[in-house]
């Protein structure tokens, strides 16, 4: 077994032992994916960020490195009856080589609190998934869409959005002419 | 010339003159981009300077948002394989790499020995033509012409080994769900055997054009600097990372594939600078070369499919004799591959950094959520920053260092 197989499997025990269902009063669900990585409900987005913090001192993870942060949508209810979106955080250290993944599970409006004060990188990252999923972020300093137009409605990564809708901007210069087929 | 008027004279002249009055107005407002050979793609860089220097800037991307990700919850993972062409289309061939190893990953599917190697090879190949353009752009945006010609040379050699290996140049959908489109030509190995041999001659040309060029020092020595906190703050993978003094490559500390058997360095720099990251980059190369080298000593023979029923597509000889292998054919194409429930973050060290696909899958035959993370995404992020304080010139070398793709980074 290579050093950072080893380093993840002593990172899932550890997570295993601190934040299995009972022992731990901010994660909801423990669980492994199908690549082994561990993933951790925290039971809402205050506890999210308390794991995160948490994480960047704990010797066994020492995480420094925010990977990628995206959301799903819960729509069919897979996830449990209790939420509409799945905030994803995938996070790495570039010390101890572990990966692993908070998830929270958030409610139709409610906010999420922004990562903007640990990384600087989560700017984008949060802004992107307000601008797909119309999630909200707490404390984030310049939150607007990034992907799409300014003037565009609706949230376009929601399962409800049709795949292929178009939405013509509201302010189209209207064209008047005097001739007679003129599109006034 | 006693009549010129005197600085102060000539600003209270030109104060009287509406059209004038923004020269020495430390409030411009000018954009760089979307439309200009510089800004590679369709970047817009807003800024504010003062006379030349950037005081302000913010980024404004989505002039090539195509909704890739929405398109991967609509399309079946088949069929989105050629999207993945259309994300970094300077390494297509690692975009179909790292997909298809999620989905795999879902589906618990380990590739065969050779399909490994294959993979491997194909990777290191387009982080070479990746970096080549990378430098050969960067130098040609600072007026270097003859590197350009001299690098793309190569770069179209690269891409004439890839065409035969699957008939594409650019958008080369070569990777598969459990193997790859094609096999081999006969002809590759002794091909690319040549090209290691002749490749490392070129980055010798061009490092002696470049590194101790005067000019080219001048450009990009302490330019756009980035700590190594700096660097990890904002979330950079790949060569700006490692040339930030972050010692970190997933090929080696989180290996996948064939990599923990291959002989290679990782390569790292200390100034974070446009020169470090050149000089990295020129030295991967020279990593990526010993690395095909290996791959065309070793490569193995043995099945390049995995021996599973689920996501193996029938030679296409069977499928026109043979009825049941026709109705496998249909059914994989048609309908697509059940992939189960369940879901995975995969990535590789992509030329840019670190490339990964998370799926999550509901089961059936298309993906509830396809996110792409993007290296170039978190790249544009940090570039608003440094390049406050710098030139507008210094700005096209900072652009052009990082190797921002647009198709990447807008999706």
């Amino acid at each position: 077994m290579e050093a950072w197989q080893e380093s993840q499997q002593k990172a899932n025990l550890y997570l295993q032992d601190n934040f299995a269902i009972g022992s731990s009063q901010v994660v909801r669900r423990f669980e492994l994916d199908k690549v082994q990585e561990p993933v951790l409900w925290a039971k809402d987005p205050q506890d999210a960020l308390e794991l995160v913090k948490k994480f960047q001192s704990a010797p066994e993870l020492q995480i420094n490195f925010l990977s990628d942060l995206t959301a799903y949508d819960n729509a069919d209810k897979k996830e449990g009856a209790g939420g509409r979106f799945v905030v994803v955080i995938q996070l790495l250290s570039t010390l101890t080589k572990v990966r692993l993944r908070i998830k929270t599970m958030l409610t139709e409006g409610q906010p999420m609190l922004s990562l903007t004060s640990v990384w600087p990188a989560a700017n984008w990252l949060e802004r992107e998934v307000f601008d797909m999923f119309g999630i909200t972020f707490e404390g984030h300093p310049d939150l607007r869409r990034i992907l799409m137009d300014e003037r565009f409605h609706g949230f376009p990564l929601r399962k409800e959005y049709p795949y292929k809708q178009r939405e013509p901007f509201s302010d189209n210069v209207k064209i008047n002419l005097d001739s007679k087929d003129a599109h006034s | 010339m006693s009549t010129a008027p005197t600085n102060e004279e000539y600003i209270n002249l030109n104060e009287t003159i509406e059209t004038s009055r923004d020269f020495y107005n430390p409030n411009v407002l000018i954009n760089l981009g979307p439309s200009h050979p510089a800004m590679h793609g369709t970047l817009r860089v807003m800024c504010r300077v003062n006379g030349e220097t950037i005081e302000q800037s913010k980024c404004e991307i989505g002039y090539l948002h195509r909704g890739i990700e929405k398109l991967g919850e609509e399309k079946t993972y088949h069929q989105w394989i050629v999207y993945t062409d259309r994300l970094n289309y300077c390494s297509a061939l690692n975009n179909n790499i790292a997909y298809v190893m999620a989905v795999e990953k879902i589906m618990g599917i380990t590739v065969t020995e050779r399909c490994m190697w294959i993979r491997v090879m194909c990777m290191e190949l387009a982080r070479i033509i990746d970096h080549v353009i990378c430098v050969a752009i960067n130098a040609l945006d600072m007026g270097a012409m003859t590197v350009f010609w001299l690098f793309y040379h190569w770069r179209e050699e690269a891409y004439t080994m890839i065409e035969s290996m699957c008939g594409m140049r650019l958008t080369t959908s070569y990777a598969r769900i459990g193997g790859m489109s094609y096999d081999l030509p006969e002809n590759l190995i002794p091909r690319l055997k040549k090209f290691v041999e002749e490749f490392p001659k070129a980055i010798d040309e061009i490092e002696g054009l470049l590194t101790s060029n005067r000019i080219w020092i001048d450009r990009t020595k302490n330019v756009g600097k980035l700590s190594s906190e700096e660097a990890l703050a904002f979330g950079l993978s790949g060569p700006c990372l490692r040339a930030s003094g972050v010692d970190f490559d997933l090929r080696r500390d989180r290996p996948y594939y064939v990599y923990p058997e291959l002989d290679f360095d990782v390569v790292v720099a200390s100034g974070g600078d446009v020169y470090d990251r050149y000089l990295l980059r020129m030295e991967e190369m020279r990593q990526s070369v010993r690395i095909l080298k290996q791959c065309a000593e070793r490569m193995p023979g043995g099945p390049l499919w995995v021996d599973d029923r689920r996501v193996r597509i029938p030679e296409k000889i069977d499928v026109y004799t043979k009825m049941e292998v026709l109705i496998h054919h249909f059914k994989i194409f048609m309908e697509g591959i059940d992939v189960p429930p369940g879901e995975a973050y995969s990535c590789v060290e992509g030329p840019n950094g670190e490339l990964g696909f998370y799926v999550v899958s509901r089961g059936g035959p298309k993906a509830w959520r396809m996110r792409i993370k993007s290296p170039s995404f978190m790249l544009f992020q940090s570039f608003e920053k440094s390049i406050l304080g710098e030139k507008i010139p210094d700005a096209v070398s900072i652009l052009g260092s990082v190797n921002i793709i647009a198709g990447e980074l807008d999706r």
